[in-house]
């Protein structure tokens, strides 16, 4: 059964000349493991901070963190990179490919830190890179690669150690209409297949239709959560 | 740690790269020939002789000495053997781009006092028997393919024949040397050859002495032997400065400014500017990659390893620089002997001088990387992923 995330009165502050501001505000939520939830709200709402707290890049004020039976807020920096490294993918809206890599490399890359043989991390890049479509585009750089390919790619370095969550800001936002559909099916291919769970930060009603489950977040507070599923008679 | 990532981060930017390891080549080889040069003035200094003292006129290296000056310091106690040296300032026609002393000497003398001279071909008895043969150095031979028994033309400048054709001398012994004392590109002739010439009307030249060297005998005291000399000739007609071989060759260097101090300063500054060159390369590195940082946190590399990627990229930058720089040094080295060979028989680049050039680098390379590696180390993951760029 995969983990679920679950985040218990969880306050972030920024303090930012002099003036200090509540991102979250004693946020509680709860997200079952191999959901695809959608993460809508207007900008500055906190969704990018709430991103970052379940990945392990930032830490709470307050409030606790867990994926699984792991308490994020217990974790040195040191072993939050330990454990991103093993079990969150990212995606972001810029893609953030390291342009000097290959594909294949820059999906390598993070499977440095898993302890597999060359032979073994460029097999398993090949393996992602296929599944993400893209196995005859291994060896270009990311420039030589359109914004769908090189957001897929991105996708397949996210997948490649094998996490179970993913977590993805705006994924869509620089992208056209086409090209945003095709990363959108990819998504939810591998929450379906491979049951990730998968949270995805979206401005765009379309790409939230994708999920199973929509949060909306407003000044930092829950609001409302819609099931898609149920609104299109259980599809799964 | 990501050893191809940093491979392709300095192929990233060829042009960069290049010219960092460009700068730091040169620079480490400046580094070596400075350092070969002060090493080889040193090497030719302390291996000069104790027992030889050199008498020169007190006035200047440029004027002559009276010959008749040799039977009166040959009555100070305790000298052994006196060689007159003059010099003779010719030029190889067939040459004349190249350069090598000749000298007038006295053969009698000559080869007791330099013991670190050995023939090599010829031999020394045919040299001292013949009026107008020659001894010359191995490199120098060696350069213009003279065997023993040829005759070679040297055009006098300061000692004309009046005939106008220049003087000949037959290569009658080649020897080599085992010490930095003594060079192995001069050419030595007998000096009554020289001096006959002039009396007899055979050419036109100065009719004097350059420098008389004098052997102290064992057990007795160079300094006592100096001051008596310098003594004699306190109140005249031309008074005379006795040195030690080293002093002498001291002087002689230094009639080039000094020369060590003014080496180490230009090394200084060499190595200033490439430090800062490096360090401005690496901090652009830095500071373009801090999406490329923040994505490799991201993934979960650890601080350490982010940092520890921008030193690896300096020190690599900076070890290819000293690679070929040292290279640069290695292949230079002959010719630059070559030039150098007349005043500074001792340069050359020792083991101690190339690890300099690559201690310099390893240095460089790492105190550059360090604060752009640092920077990285320290860095917010999410304030680097925000970078736009
Ligand atoms: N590091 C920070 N320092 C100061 N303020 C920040 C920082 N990060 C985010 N904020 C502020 O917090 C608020 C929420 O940001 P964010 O979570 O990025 O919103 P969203 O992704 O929903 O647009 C915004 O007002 C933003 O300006
Ligand atoms: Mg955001």
């Amino acid at each position: 059964m995969a983990s679920a995330i679950t985040i218990q009165s969880v306050t972030k502050t920024y303090t930012r000349g002099g003036e200090s501001l509540r991102v979250l505000d004693e946020l509680d939520l709860t997200m079952d493991g191999g959901t695809f939830y959608a993460l809508m709200g207007p900008s500055g709402s906190g969704k990018t901070t709430l991103l970052n707290l379940v990945g392990g890049l930032d830490q709470a004020d307050s409030g606790s963190v867990r994926i699984g039976d792991v308490d994020l807020g217990e974790l040195s920096s040191s072993e939050l990179a330990g454990w991103r490294a093993a079990n969150v993918g990212f995606v972001f809206q810029g893609f953030n490919l390291l342009p000097v890599l290959t594909a294949r490399e820059n999906v390598e890359l993070p499977l440095l830190l898993a302890p597999l043989s060359r032979a073994q991390r460029r097999a398993q890049a090949e393996r992602v890179l296929e599944l993400v479509g893209l196995k005859d585009r291994m060896d270009h750089k990311p420039r030589e690669l359109s914004g769908g390919q090189e957001q897929r790619v991105a996708i397949a370095r996210a997948i490649a150690t094998d996490p179970q969550v993913l977590l993805a800001d705006e994924p869509t936002g620089d992208l056209d209409r086409t090209t945003a559909d095709s990363v959108l099916d990819l998504l939810q291919r591998l929450n379906r297949e491979l049951q990730k769970t998968i949270l995805m930060v979206t401005h765009d009603p379309q790409a939230a239709s994708y999920s199973d489950k929509v949060i909306h977040l407003d000044k930092g507070k829950l609001g409302r959560i819609d099931d898609n599923r149920a609104a299109s008679g259980g599809r799964k | 740690m990501p050893w191809k990532l940093l491979w392709r981060n300095v192929l990233g930017h060829p042009v960069r790269s290049l010219l960092t390891v460009g700068a730091v080549a040169i620079a480490v080889f400046l580094v070596c020939v400075l350092q070969a040069v002060t090493s080889g003035l040193t090497r030719t200094l302390s291996s000069a002789a104790a027992n030889r003292l050199l008498v020169q006129s007190a006035v200047s290296l440029f004027v002559d000495l009276p010959l008749s000056y040799q039977q009166k310091i040959a009555a100070v106690p305790g000298i052994e053997a006196i060689c007159k040296w003059q010099w003779f300032g010719g030029r190889y026609e067939q040459d004349k781009g190249g350069f090598f002393p000749q000298f007038g000497i006295d053969p009698d003398t000559f080869a007791a006092s330099y013991p670190e001279i050995t023939i090599v071909e010829g031999s020394y008895a045919d040299f001292q028997r013949e009026r107008t043969a020659c001894m010359v150095g191995i490199d120098t031979a060696t350069k213009y393919g003279w065997k023993i028994g040829q005759t070679v033309p040297i055009a006098g400048t300061i000692f004309q024949r009046t005939d106008g054709r220049p003087w000949e001398f037959t290569v009658r012994a080649i020897y080599t040397s085992n010490s930095a004392a003594v060079d192995k590109i001069s050419l030595y002739f007998p000096f009554h050859y020289l001096q006959e010439s002039v009396e007899q009307g055979g050419a036109i030249g100065p009719d004097g002495v350059g420098v008389y060297m004098l052997r102290v005998a064992k057990g007795s005291d160079p300094l006592a032997v100096q001051q008596a000399v310098d003594g004699m000739f306190a109140n005249g007609p031309q008074r005379v400065q006795t040195t030690t071989e080293a002093e002498f060759n001291r002087q002689f260097i230094s009639m080039l400014g000094d020369v060590p101090t003014l080496l180490q300063l230009i090394g200084g500054a060499v190595l200033f500017a490439i430090f800062f060159a490096v360090l401005n390369t690496m901090l652009m590195a830095g500071r373009e990659r801090t999406r490329a940082i923040g994505v490799m946190k991201a993934l979960g590399f650890t601080d350490h390893t982010t940092g520890a990627l921008l030193v690896a990229e300096s020190l690599l930058l900076c070890m290819l620089g000293a690679a070929l720089g040292i290279g640069l040094g290695l292949a230079a080295e002959a010719p630059f002997a070559a030039a150098t060979g007349a005043f500074l028989p001792g340069f050359g680049f020792d083991e101690a001088t190339l690890w300099l050039g690559a201690g310099i680098a390893l240095g460089t390379g790492l105190v550059a990387g360090l604060l752009p590696g640092w920077r990285a180390a320290r860095m917010n993951t999410i304030a680097a992923l925000r970078e736009v760029g």
